[in-house]
């Protein structure tokens, strides 16, 4: 589903959503086929910019999980609703956060 | 085909984010706090070869990764629990865990040592992803430059909030007076690094090159070409992939 209604609010979000999963898949042929139709849909720099924040949050996961920090408590009170909506506290590293979960 | 020369697939990767990528690669190849820069390159190196690796695979689709024993596919440069701290940080980050750190730290690798090789991992998946993303191939790793590890520790590094020691706002002075440019708050990602300063760097390059500079990340009319809520959605997306609560 590809429609303005599988956007969730956001310009071809549904179109954004499955080229992340098709770059962190291992599907090549998928890949290919959300890249060229993400391509269609969007500027080729806004579609650079796609990629910079799949690679800049490879980074940030992979640093985060590793050292073990916990969310900050700033960031902890004010995403309460959202971490409960999206079912974060399931993730093993919310084990690092205490009072999360 | 690489960052460098993109335009010729019609990605347009801006002068900025090239500018980026050499500096990353540099900082790569360079000797750090606790490792050589061949010791760097060779992290990247094993951190690529990971994802070719069938304990790593079989593990990722295990419910559990300790249920699942084995040896590593790996290039033969590093020990066994580098090898398991550079594949699993590369391959299953979301599934570490304290009681795997406080086992394979003491086994061979001081803090410090850890949080390099982390920090280098880190970077290297960055720098892959941007390019499957765009379907050009990976940046090839340069080569490494001579000299020494600086063995440089902060002192005022503390344990106690995360895993591994930590710098804490306030004690940013001295030597790390620069650390965190003056941020009004620093979050505990941009001070994960900071038992390795240069690590501290390179993590605020590639998300100012990749996302936006740090300073910029409270500001929500802060963007790219891409609208912030594009941005999000992707951001959150990937990080749910990597089952990274932080």
């Amino acid at each position: 589903m590809h429609g303005a209604e599988s956007d969730a609010g956001v310009s071809h979000g549904a179109r954004l959503v499955a080229f992340a999963e098709a770059v962190m898949g291992d599907d090549e042929a998928a890949l290919a086929r959300e890249r060229a139709a993400l391509r269609g849909v969007l500027s080729p720099e806004c579609f650079v910019d796609v990629a910079g924040v799949i690679a800049a949050f490879n980074v940030v996961d992979r640093v985060a999980d590793a050292t073990g920090i916990p969310l900050d408590d700033m960031l902890l009170a004010v995403s309460a609703d959202l971490r409960e909506q999206l079912g974060l506290a399931r993730f093993a590293s919310a084990a690092n956060t205490p009072g999360c979960r | 085909m690489t960052t460098d020369d993109s335009s010729a697939a019609g990605v347009p990767v801006g002068e900025d984010v090239r500018e980026a990528h050499r500096r990353l690669l540099e900082h790569i190849r360079a000797p750090g706090s606790w490792w050589s820069g061949a010791q760097r390159v060779a992290s990247a190196a094993e951190s690529r070869h990971a994802t070719r690796c069938g304990l790593c695979a079989r593990r990722k689709a295990a419910l559990s990764p300790a249920h699942v024993e084995g040896m590593h596919d790996t290039l033969g440069t590093w020990s066994a629990s580098a090898v398991d701290v550079i594949h699993r940080v590369r391959t299953d980050p979301g599934r570490l865990s304290r009681s795997w750190f406080e086992a394979i730290v003491p086994a061979g690798l001081s803090d410090g040592e850890y949080v390099e090789l982390v920090g280098v991992v880190a970077l290297t998946a960055g720098l892959d992803f941007f390019a499957r993303a765009l379907g050009i191939p990976p940046s090839p790793l340069p080569d490494a430059l001579p000299g020494d590890p600086s063995r440089y520790r902060p002192a005022s590094a503390r344990a106690g909030t995360a895993w591994v020691p930590m710098v804490a706002c306030e004690d940013a002075t001295g030597a790390e007076a620069d650390l965190y440019e003056g941020l009004a708050f620093v979050p505990n990602i941009v001070r994960a690094l900071s038992l390795v300063p240069g690590e501290v760097k390179a993590l605020q390059r590639s998300s100012a090159a990749h996302y936006l500079s740090v300073k910029d990340i409270v500001d929500p009319a802060a963007r790219r070409s891409l609208d912030r809520p594009q941005m999000e959605l992707v951001a959150a997306r990937v990080s749910a992939l990597n089952r990274c609560f932080y």
